[in-house]
């Protein structure tokens, strides 16, 4: 992401990092829900 | 500039160079958030024993949210499409933030109609307004990909509901220490309930004002370096030509595609209504079944993440086989795996497992690829106002999809007594609901010309060539493209632009 004007390599780092980091966040949370459906 | 202003769609036109990979986590910093609309069951318990009423008493603010998310929706998208994507995006931010705080204040002071007015009222407004929001902008800033587009931003969706639920029991129980977020049936304080409801209003307010600043609507005339719009309108059922939001709903395709979806949801929440009690009915011998409630509860998590990977998978493949055939296989696989569930389902776990969850990537792939498929009948023009209208869809097969198997199995026999064969009926039902459906999608056919826009001279002003387009986020795919795409495409992406910015 570098040679974008205006600074918007950092604006797109942290705009992507935020949505991955709340998705990643609920997926993690539902796999570990999902894992119980073959061990319980 | 006063903060209106700045949210005005003449200010949000993107300057040179900006990127439009931008777009998309502005999209998803607000379904993400709205997307908590679907876990609401999280603190159901705890309200239900707050206010000491009935399940339907509290299950009446979600029905009111999601009314509200339907009404908004259809009768706010000609507003949203008029004012731009940052000011509708402040306005469902504001929406779905103020319905949290008065929701809070409804519980903190005992008045369950203050619960009634905010999250259901206030925040299914916020609902509404935000699902549609950013669609049509980034239908505009993807021409040539708006199937992947629309499919990140509705993927969203799917996954807010993953983030919101453990996120809730997690605040729950760090507001009342007595609160088990392992235990379903655990219930939290009033107390708590209000520093949740208070916590997700203030946070999700400020995470969908990340998407207010970051949105922009392209320039007009705006297109991707190297994309010709002419290989785009070679595929059959794709126009260049714009048809309003009021012209769209006399046209025969419209309906034909609200069926279509309305089929294709129908058929998705008659499994997801029922997911948890029915794989332990599907496995149940002599009264007792084979899966626990703690696997049931996991086949609903996996239920979830093929929801959401439907959503960004099929419709970022309808990008490549076209939208037609891509809901021919989900309406057309999906009346055979519907059949096989009620046939052979019952055999082996796995295979109940495997066919449910490609079900319901349909029922996500079906939502994430509806908004291309109006842009490719449509245009771009009032794609999100059109949008909004056919979400009413959304809303009928929200009630006609749980009455149907609910109304099947009532007839079976009681809850915890039903088996694999008490589910047929209603399954063989969705089979022909599915059916219905993918006949309407084979029937859609372009949109007559009576019913377009007047095309304007192609005298727009189109900036010069630059770097060439790429697909990562480092693309310099801000850069405006060169002149050499059609005269006739390039009136048409910039009538629909500048007309969207003068009403």
């Amino acid at each position: 992401m570098t040679g974008q004007p205006n600074g918007q390599s950092g604006r797109l780092w942290i705009s992507w990092l935020l949505v991955a980091a709340l998705l990643g966040y609920g997926v993690v949370q539902t796999v570990i829900t999902a894992a119980k459906l073959f061990t319980g | 500039m006063s903060l209106m202003s700045a949210l005005d769609h003449q200010h949000t036109v993107a300057p040179p160079g900006y990127s439009r990979w931008l777009i998309p986590p502005a999209a998803l910093s607000v379904h993400l958030c709205i997307g908590q609309a679907y876990a609401t069951s999280v603190y159901k318990n705890s309200l239900i024993a707050h206010f000491d009423a009935s399940q339907t008493a509290i299950g009446v603010i979600f029905s009111i949210a999601i009314v509200m998310l339907g009404l908004s929706a259809a009768l706010g998208g000609t507003w949203v499409e008029s004012n731009g994507p940052r000011k509708a995006m402040f306005v469902s931010a504001s929406f779905w933030g103020a319905g949290f705080l008065v929701g809070a204040l409804g519980i903190a002071t005992g008045q369950l109609w203050l619960v009634y007015l905010g999250y259901g009222f206030l925040g299914g407004i916020g609902l509404g307004i935000g699902y549609i929001s950013p669609v049509s902008t980034l239908i505009k800033w993807f021409p040539d990909r708006p199937g992947l587009a629309t499919g990140l931003a509705i993927m969203g969706f799917g996954g807010g509901a993953m983030l919101a639920s453990p996120l809730s029991r997690q605040l729950l129980s760090l507001y009342d220490s007595g609160y088990d977020p392992a235990n379903s049936a655990s219930v939290a304080s009033g107390g708590a309930l209000v520093g949740l409801f208070v916590t997700l209003g203030v946070g999700y307010f400020a995470i969908m004002m990340f998407g207010v600043v970051n949105v922009r609507v392209p320039a007009p005339g705006w297109r991707p370096a190297g994309f010709d719009p002419g290989t785009v309108a070679a595929k059959p059922l794709v126009t260049t030509a714009n048809v309003s939001a009021a012209n769209a709903i006399r046209t025969r395709s419209f309906w034909l595609l609200w069926i279509v979806l309305f089929c294709n949801v129908t058929a998705g929440i008659g499994i997801l209504e029922q997911a948890s009690p029915m794989i332990q009915d599907f496995f149940r011998d002599g009264g007792t079944s084979s899966v626990t409630i703690a696997a049931a509860g996991g086949f609903v998590g996996l239920l979830s993440l093929f929801n959401m990977a439907g959503r960004f998978a099929w419709s970022s493949t309808s990008d490549i086989i076209g939208r037609r055939p891509i809901y021919m296989v989900y309406l057309g696989v999906g009346m055979v795996l519907y059949a096989l569930l009620a046939l052979v389902g019952s055999t082996a776990t796995a295979l109940f497992v495997l066919l449910a969850c490609v079900i319901l990537s349909f029922y996500g792939g079906g939502f994430a690829t509806v908004p291309a498929y109006l842009r490719d009948l449509f245009g771009t023009y009032q794609v999100g106002a059109i949008h909004g209208r056919l979400l009413t869809a959304w809303s009928a097969a929200g009630i006609a999809g749980p009455l149907i198997i609910n109304g099947f199995l009532d007839a079976q026999g009681r809850p915890g007594t039903l088996t694999a064969s008490a589910y047929r009926p209603a399954l063989f039902t969705m089979v022909g609901v599915l059916a219905i459906g993918f006949a309407a999608n084979l029937l859609i056919r372009p949109v007559p010309d009576r019913f377009h826009e007047p095309a304007r001279p192609a005298d727009a002003p189109v900036p010069d060539a630059t770097a060439p387009d790429a697909p990562l986020p480092d693309a310099t795919d801000g850069k405006r493209s060169d002149t050499r795409n059609t005269a006739a495409a390039t009136a048409a992406e910039a009538t629909g632009t500048e007309r969207s910015t003068t009403r």
